[in-house]
């Protein structure tokens, strides 16, 4: 199909879905007008609690450290010392990122059920689908700063390592920031979807069990293309077990554009507008189960 | 029996716990059947483990009734319409312990909608009624057990509700804590609020209450008003001076009198139009009258003889 005639399914399409949505404006007009500050409230609630756990400061100083720290590794040559910085830079990012996407959505919810501070809140006019679009929302705002601030460090590394090498006669040392800022918002971009999945798994079992599940998902979403292969070569029930990995688990690498900027290769484009839309549909689905689960979950 | 006062209705309420180890189950609430009126101040008495907190939570839709069903305002729970007009004081005041009062509130508050200027006012009238006003700012997490309670009650009552469901309201708390929430209690009574309220202090129970429920296993065993449960007074107490000895036991010969000890003259429910010939009896014998008194049983005597008629029912 050439590009012209997939652009103009998408307008018809969207032109189709904004009709239906006027159309039906009085049905879920009220729903909405509710929802919206419901979920803002405890998204702001989210943000607050987890700007104040001491174990997201510390993991922000610590990266934040170890970003600056790479600066010193001036014995590599110009090339070598820009590729280990970006390489290593988003290696930070995505590890710390994940690790705080786990620490701070596995326990929003249990923890509230376990320290029965969700009694105040749904005996208020709040839906439980709120609760948990709210708890999400403030994860991704939450973790969306923390990621901004990353990425300022890595691209002001840059910046300064930049201006330290720009005198050398044979200085290779030019990073792409806007290719390392694209690769950053694509880890963000992963971190929300894992969040989703973790918030889906926490609205339905307990911190322990939503903690270890997470990082079961992490490891294998990260590693698709390998359960794709081995799955080609299995047979019987571990090939069936490895084709459902495969394809409930999210490609979480799909979303790893590390390899292609540190090596100052071209980003695919489609390729990453393909992930972001999967992504997006697949954070969708995860949040409707989510809330669908909690919604009958005894507190 | 529902009348068009009723604020608060359950129809044969039944909770049955089941895990994997037990799944025949644990009846936490048996085909309970409860209404409460409006302007009334209600409360569930009962042991511990008997389903007063499982009911609450299945009016509040934290958990779901295995039978039966329940109503407040004539509306399911899952309407917001119902949770706009309910405030709800859980046990052991769970709030986010990072916040302080201030903050507490005004999030609690944003969840009905006000808006800014409305939830600093509600914010700073809800700490006064508390008295909290002065420590406004401290950390949840740093306030004593009394502090949070009062805190949690003013999240509650956030909404100005018309329906207040109260949890062991005074429960942990020091005798001066339960003296200030009681006397909370007692202004939101008379702000003609109705309150639901479940606790084991049956003291307290009898100065705020209007109806009581005794709860055991589930089941709602007894229910009425302090008067109707307790019966009609059975006893005369007349406490004397100046009573002992033989002069105490001419008394106790006297037609009607049960009982003389301690200088206080027991005159049984039979005897009561003996009284003025008793009275006659002590002063003719030397003492003199201190007081006389037609004391109904307690609640803590109610509640006691409720729960042991019912073990020997169950044993029958």
């Amino acid at each position: 199909m050439s590009p012209v005639i997939t652009r103009l399914i998408l307008i018809i399409g969207l032109f189709i879905v904004g009709v239906v949505m006027a159309v039906t404006r009085r049905l879920w007009a009220p729903a909405v007008t509710h929802a919206v500050p419901s979920v803002w409230r405890i998204a702001k609630i989210t943000v607050a609690e987890a700007r104040r756990r001491r174990v997201v400061q510390a993991v922000v100083i610590l990266v934040v450290l170890i970003l600056l720290s790479m600066t010193f590794f001036s014995y590599l040559s110009p090339e070598e010392q820009s590729r280990m910085l970006i390489s290593g830079g988003l290696a930070a990012i995505t590890v710390f990122g994940i690790l705080l996407a786990i620490f701070v959505a596995a326990f929003l919810i249990p923890q509230e059920i376990e320290n029965r501070t969700i009694y105040a809140i749904l005996s208020k006019p709040v839906r439980r689908f709120e609760f948990i679009l709210g708890k999400y929302v403030g994860s991704l705002i939450i973790l969306g700063v923390i990621i901004a601030i990353m990425t300022a460090v890595l691209v002001f590394v840059l910046v300064i390592q930049d201006r330290l090498v720009q005198d050398l006669p044979d200085s290779a040392f030019n990073p792409n920031l806007k290719a390392v800022i694209f690769a950053a918002a694509m880890n963000y971009c992963a971190i929300a979807v894992l969040t989703g999945l973790i918030i889906l798994i926490s609205a339905i079992s307990s911190t322990t069990m939503t903690v270890v599940g997470a990082f079961i998902l992490w490891a294998v979403g990260s590693m698709q293309s390998t359960i794709h292969d081995l799955a080609e070569h299995a047979s019987g029930a571990s090939r069936l077990l490895l084709l459902v990995l495969y394809n409930v688990v999210p490609k979480l690498e799909n979303f790893d554009f590390r390899h292609e900027v540190s090596n100052f290769m071209p980003v695919s484009l489609p390729g990453a507008m393909s992930a972001i839309i999967h992504g997006i549909g697949y954070t969708v689905v995860v949040l409707i189960l989510a809330a669908i689960f909690f919604n009958d979950r005894q507190v | 029996m529902a009348t068009d006062s009723t604020v608060l209705q359950t129809d044969s309420l039944t909770k049955i716990y089941r895990s994997l180890f037990t799944p025949v189950g644990v009846k936490a609430v048996d085909n309970l059947n409860l209404a409460v009126r409006e302007g009334e101040t209600y409360s569930i008495v009962g042991p511990n483990g008997s389903g007063k907190t499982t009911t609450l939570k299945i009016l509040l839709g934290l958990i779901f009734p295995t039978d039966g069903s329940s109503s407040i305002f004539g509306k399911p729970i899952s309407d917001l319409s119902v949770r706009k007009r309910i405030g709800f004081l859980p046990e052991d005041a769970y709030l986010y312990d990072c916040f302080n009062g201030e903050e507490l509130l005004d999030f609690y508050a944003g969840l009905f909608g006000y808006s800014g200027s409305r939830r600093k006012e509600l914010t700073d009238e809800l700490l006064s009624l508390v008295g909290m006003q002065a420590n406004r700012q401290v950390p949840f997490r740093e306030c004593s057990k009394g502090m949070r309670q009062r805190l949690a009650l003013a999240q509650a009552l956030v909404n100005d509700p018309d329906l207040l469901i109260l949890d062991e309201p005074t429960s942990g708390l020091d005798p001066a804590g339960r003296h200030q929430m009681t006397r909370i209690i007692l202004e939101l009574k008379r702000r003609a609020k109705t309150i639901l309220l479940c606790s084991h202090f049956l003291a307290e129970v009898e100065e705020v209450c209007d109806r009581v429920g005794i709860m055991y296993r589930g089941r709602l065993i007894a229910e009425g008003t302090l008067a109707e449960l307790g019966g009609e007074p059975t006893e005369i107490v007349i406490t004397t001076e100046g009573l002992a000895g033989p002069q105490a036991d001419q008394v106790a010969g006297h037609p009607g009198v049960v009982d003389v000890q301690d200088g206080s003259v027991r005159i049984g429910h039979e005897g009561a139009a003996q009284l003025w010939s008793v009275l006659e009896a002590i002063r003719r014998a030397g003492g003199s009258v201190v007081e006389v008194l037609r004391p109904r049983p307690s609640l803590q005597d109610v509640f006691v003889r409720a729960i042991r008629e019912d073990t020997v029912e169950e044993l029958k």
